[in-house]
C-alpha cells in the first residue's frame, strides 16, 4: 500500500510504503520513551524539591494533576518494556516525589494495578493464556489477607509503613535481580489438593506452535504464599505480579506465560478486596487516582507496541535502579533522615 | 487453537463481562474527572481544598473536611467530586460482577467445587465492599 504526500510549496511527491510509515512511527515512539525515561530521571529531583517547597509555596493543584498524568504515562511505557508491573513502580516513586500522603498513594496504587489487570484480562482469558481455576484457587486466601493487610496498613503509623515499604521495595529489587524463570517447569506428579481442585490444563504456545499440557504441585505451599503476598499487596498498595509470577512458576510449576497471565487475575481479585478498605477509609482521592489510572493505561498501551523493538535489558536496568532509589528514599523518609 | 486448548465457556463468559465493565468503567472515570476538574457541577470539596490537605493522613483528612463515610456518599451523588468518586466505585464493582456471572456459569456446568469457591470469593468481596471489615472511621 502506498501513500502519496504532495506538499503545497513543492511539486515533488513523497511516496512512502506502509512499512516505512510504521517504522517512522516506531522510531518516534522509541524516542518518546527515551525522552520519558530522561524526563523521569531529570525531573524527579525537581519534583522532590517542589514537594518540599509545596508547604510554603502552594503549587496549583492542576499542575500536580498534569504532572502526575505525564509521570504515570512515562512510567506505564517503561513498566511494560521492563516487564515490571505498573503498581510496583507507582507507590514507591510517587510517594517519594509527590506531595500526597502515603495513604492516598497506596489507595491510588491499588486502583492503578487493578485497572491494568482489568484491561489486560479479557484478551488473556480469550487466548487461553490465563487459567481461571488456577487463579480462583489462589485468590480466595489472597483476597482475605489483602483486606487484613489494607486495614493494618492504614492503622499503622506512617513512618512504620514507610520503613516497611522501603525494605519491601529493596527486597523486590533483589528478587528481580536474582529470580530465575522456567519457561516449562517439569511437574512429575500433581499433589492431592491440586488434583482435587482440577488445577491442570493445556494451552497453545504460539512461539513454538505447540500445545503445552500443564499441572501443578505444592498447592498448599502456594496457597500459603498467596496469603502472605495478599497481605503485603493490601498493606502497601502494590500490585503483586512481582511475587505471584515466581510462586506460580517456580513453586507451583506452572509454565511461565500461564503464570504471568494468571497472575493478572489474582491481582484483580486481591486488589479489588484491598481497594474497598481504602475506599471506605477515605484513602482514595479521584484527583490522584484517576489521572494515575489514565496515564498508566495509556503509557502501557504505547509500551506494548514498543516491546518488540525496545532494548529490554537496558530499560530493565534503569527501572531496577529507579526502584532501588525510590525504596531507599522511602526507607530514609521513614527513619526521618 | 484447537478444541483441547480452547478456553472454557466459563472463562469466555468472564472475559465478555470483564471487557464491557472495564470499557464502561474507563468512560465513567474520564467523564467523572472532567466534570469535577472543570467544575461543571458544584463540588463538596473543591480541587483546590483537596490539594491543601492531601499531605494529611486519610483519617485526619476525612475528619478535617467531613467527607462522606462508607456508603454515605450516595446521598451526595450529584456533587462533581462524589460523581468522580462513584466512577471509581463502579470500576471496583467490576470484579464482583464478573465473579457472580462465573458462579452461575460453574453452577450450570455442575462444577460444585468451583461454584463453592466462586460464591466464597463473591462473599469476601461483598464483605469488603460493605465496609463491615476495616471500613469507615
Amino acid at each position: 500500500m502506498k501513500l502519496c504526500w504532495v506538499t503545497h510549496s513543492k511539486t515533488k511527491n513523497l511516496t512512502l510504503s506502509f512499512a516505512q510509515m510504521q517504522e517512522i512511527i516506531r522510531r518516534f515512539a522509541m524516542k518518546l520513551m527515551a525522552s520519558g525515561l530522561f524526563v523521569l530521571a531529570v525531573t524527579l529531583p525537581s519534583i522532590a524539591q517542589a514537594q518540599e517547597l509545596a508547604a510554603s509555596e502552594p503549587t496549583s493543584w492542576w499542575v500536580w494533576l498534569v504532572s502526575l498524568f505525564l509521570f504515570t504515562f512515562c512510567l506505564g511505557m517503561v513498566a511494560v518494556v521492563a516487564g515490571v508491573g505498573g503498581g510496583v513502580l507507582f507507590v514507591p516513586i510517587v510517594s517519594s516525589f509527590f506531595p500526597f500522603h502515603l495513604d492516598f498513594v497506596r489507595g491510588a496504587g491499588l486502583l492503578v494495578a487493578l485497572s491494568g489487570a482489568l484491561s489486560a484480562g479479557p484478551l488473556l482469558l480469550r487466548k487461553g493464556l490465563a487459567n481461571l481455576k488456577l487463579a480462583l484457587s489462589m485468590a480466595l486466601m489472597g483476597s482475605l489477607s489483602s483486606i487484613a493487610g489494607a486495614a493494618v496498613g492504614l492503622s499503622l503509623p506512617t513512618n512504620v509503613v514507610q520503613i516497611s515499604l522501603g525494605v519491601t521495595i529493596i527486597f523486590i529489587v533483589a528478587i528481580m535481580l536474582m529470580a530465575k524463570k522456567s519457561d516449562y517447569p517439569e511437574v512429575k506428579k500433581p499433589d492431592a489438593l491440586g488434583q482435587a481442585l482440577h488445577i491442570h490444563g493445556i494451552y497453545y504456545e504460539e512461539s513454538i506452535k505447540e500445545d503445552i499440557p500443564w499441572q501443578v504441585h505444592r498447592t498448599p505451599v502456594g496457597i500459603f504464599l498467596f496469603l502472605v503476598i495478599g497481605f503485603m499487596a493490601g498493606m502497601f498498595g502494590l500490585g503483586a505480579g512481582w511475587a505471584n509470577v515466581p510462586v506460580f512458576n517456580l513453586v507451583l510449576g506452572a509454565p511461565l506465560k500461564l503464570s504471568v497471565a494468571t497472575s493478572v487475575f489474582v491481582l484483580s481479585i486481591n486488589d479489588t478486596a484491598a481497594a474497598w478498605v481504602y475506599l471506605h477509609k477515605g484513602a482514595v482521592l479521584p484527583l490522584i487516582a484517576v489521572p494515575s489510572i489514565a496515564g498508566m493505561m495509556l503509557g502501557t498501551r504505547i509500551g506494548v507496541k514498543l516491546l518488540a523493538k525496545a532494548q529490554i535489558k537496558s530499560v530493565r536496568w534503569i527501572v531496577i535502579i529507579l526502584l532501588f532509589l525510590a525504596g531507599t528514599r522511602a526507607l530514609l523518609k521513614g527513619l526521618g533522615i | 487453537m484447537n478444541e483441547k486448548t480452547k478456553p472454557s465457556a466459563v472463562q469466555l463468559a468472564y472475559a465478555d463481562i470483564l471487557s464491557k465493565v472495564t470499557l464502561l468503567g474507563m468512560v465513567f472515570l474520564g467523564l467523572g474527572l472532567f466534570i469535577y476538574v472543570f467544575e461543571l457541577r458544584p463540588s463538596m470539596v473543591s480541587a483546590a481544598t483537596v490539594s491543601e490537605h492531601w499531605h494529611m493522613r486519610a483519617s485526619e483528612y476525612t475528619q478535617h473536611l467531613q467527607t462522606p463515610n462508607g456508603w454515605d456518599w450516595i446521598e451526595h451523588i450529584f456533587y462533581s467530586d462524589i460523581l468522580s468518586y462513584a466512577s471509581i466505585i463502579f470500576l471496583s464493582m467490576g470484579t464482583i460482577g464478573c465473579l457472580i456471572v462465573t458462579t452461575f456459569a460453574f453452577f450450570k456446568e455442575k462444577d460444585r467445587i468451583y461454584t463453592a469457591i466462586s460464591i466464597a470469593q463473591v462473599l469476601i468481596l461483598l464483605l469488603a465492599a460493605s465496609g463491615i471489615v476495616g471500613g469507615g472511621h
